[in-house]
């Protein structure tokens, strides 16, 4: 596979930034990583960026529970940028909340039409795989 | 009880409010009203009155119409009805309308009386008690709705993220690398763990009794002195420490370190780590029975509109840095044990100052 992925990481907690970035380089020789401790940042990165970072739709991962903009909060603005904008970009949720742990949240989150996908916290390289082939 | 009982008495007869007021005042607060709109001032004007006797036959206004009027304006006063003419329309009206407690027949007795306030009394006495208790049960429900928040967010998110770490080292060779990553994992382990001591000081101050005794505040610094010495070398951060304290002081010490400790760990924790003179400024000044604390940094300042909210239960104001929004949540409930009162200043990038202020108890 050559395609290059480029990847948006929205999570407050330093670790999980730190872990998820690294996962990524290491599954992927040619990748981009922008990493956000928080949510309004990552959402002014975007309005900037608006036609992705890279050549395939850049790949958001969206923690839910952060301090200020929650990922919530950030699926609904993000909700109100262009057709255009959004076109570009893949909303993933990787959280602790799990359907069985939490599905009422998971179920509100899922509600939101550019939600693709929910991923559990944490993240091994199987989950990462399996994330890259069903969006390439 | 050392207060006498609030008593309000509507009567259109000024002769029957003396007589009421004569034989009762001794053992009971009377409060007269010879008519409804005076009555309804006066229920305005003492809002801890818990007895409401009122006469049916008024001009104007009846008793019924006078208990149904306030029902919903004053719902805490018990409601005791003086009538003369126990007809059974009269009566139903009362019940229903005017949800009264109790009938006294006129003319009354004295004894007739008291036994109505008596009673009225311990009714007041638990419905009141109920609506604190509800009061207080809505607000431990509250907290335990963040809490359930807390412990995803602070207890799982870290333990998770370590988690996330493990299974990431299985792909790392390099030694470098791998020191990276148990250096990220570290900081969310401290983190955690810090959680779990801001939980026991929580538990201290919500159940802990106080134990009073004489402060000396050298002393009480001393013994934090050493552990925030490491934290100002470590991070280059000038720890300055002043106290003043020529007289007694009496407090509980385990409460006051907790005061002391969360706003100094605060103070090194959100320092600007751009800057080249960084301080930290801890001042004692003890007089006229009065403890003045001030906890002075050169940190990143708060933003103003989140001054009011920082000693909410998990309120953080700063989403990059280590914290989990419970230390001055119990600054907070530590002053409100030992009556202390606390203000805060802050410029953003400039610094903050808290200033704390507790009486000797």
């Amino acid at each position: 596979m050559n395609i290059e992925f480029s990847f948006i990481i929205v999570d407050d907690s330093e670790l999980d930034c730190y872990v998820t970035k690294k996962f990524l380089e290491l599954t992927n020789d040619n990748v981009i990583v922008k990493p956000f401790h928080n949510a309004n940042d990552a959402l002014k990165f975007i309005q900037k960026n608006d036609s992705g970072i890279g050549t395939f739709p850049t790949i958001i991962l969206l923690d839910l529970q952060m301090p200020g903009m929650t990922g919530f909060n950030f699926v609904e603005e993000f909700e109100k940028l262009s057709t255009a904008i959004q076109e570009n970009y893949i909303v993933i949720i990787l959280t602790v909340l799990s359907f069985t742990s939490d599905p009422n949240n998971i179920q509100r989150i899922l509600r939101y039409r550019v939600v693709n996908s929910v991923i559990e916290k944490p993240l091994t390289q199987e989950k990462l795989l399996e994330l890259l082939n069903q969006v390439s | 009880m050392d207060e006498k009982i609030k008593i309000l008495y509507v009567d259109d007869e000024p002769e029957n409010l003396v007589g009421f007021k004569a034989s009762l005042r001794l053992d009971y607060q009377i409060i007269t009203a010879t008519s409804v709109p005076e009555g309804i001032s006066c229920l305005n004007n003492h809002p801890d009155i818990r007895i409401i006797f009122c006469d049916q036959r008024m001009p104007g206004k009846t008793g019924v119409d006078f208990f149904e009027d306030i029902r919903v304006s004053h719902p805490l006063p018990v409601r005791i009805m003086l009538t003369a003419y126990t007809d059974v329309e009269s009566i139903i009206d009362a019940i229903n309308k005017g949800n009264i407690f109790r009938f006294v027949k006129k003319p009354w007795t004295e004894t007739d009386i008291v036994l109505a306030i008596e009673e009225a009394n311990k009714f007041y006495m638990a419905t009141s008690m109920l609506a604190i208790k509800n009061k207080e049960l809505q607000a431990a429900y509250d907290e335990l709705t963040k809490f359930a928040y807390s412990v995803s967010h602070d207890i799982r998110g870290p333990l998770v993220g370590v988690l996330g770490g493990i299974n990431l080292a299985g792909l790392i060779d390099n030694v470098a690398e791998m020191r990276d990553l148990l250096a990220v994992m570290k900081i969310a382990v401290i983190k955690l763990d810090t959680y779990a001591l801001s939980m026991h000081d929580y538990y201290t101050l919500q159940k802990g009794l106080l134990k009073i005794t004489a402060i000396d505040f050298n002393a009480v610094i001393d013994a934090m002195k050493t552990m925030y010495s490491l934290t100002s070398k470590a991070n280059n951060v000038d720890f300055k420490i002043n106290v003043e304290q020529d007289e007694v002081f009496v407090s509980d010490k385990i409460t006051l370190k907790i005061i002391i400790g969360n706003l100094l760990s605060n103070a090194f924790k959100y320092q600007d780590k751009t800057k080249t003179n960084k301080l930290v400024e801890l001042r004692v000044e003890v007089n006229n029975g009065m403890a003045t604390i001030y906890v002075t940094d050169t940190g990143i300042g708060i933003v103003e509109s989140h001054l009011g909210e920082i000693f909410n239960l998990f309120f953080r104001s700063n989403s990059t840095e280590v914290g989990s929004g419970i230390g001055l949540y119990n600054v907070k409930n530590a002053l409100f044990k030992l009556n202390g009162e606390i203000q805060v200043n802050s410029v953003l990038n400039e610094g903050t100052t808290f200033k704390v202020t507790i009486p000797s108890l």
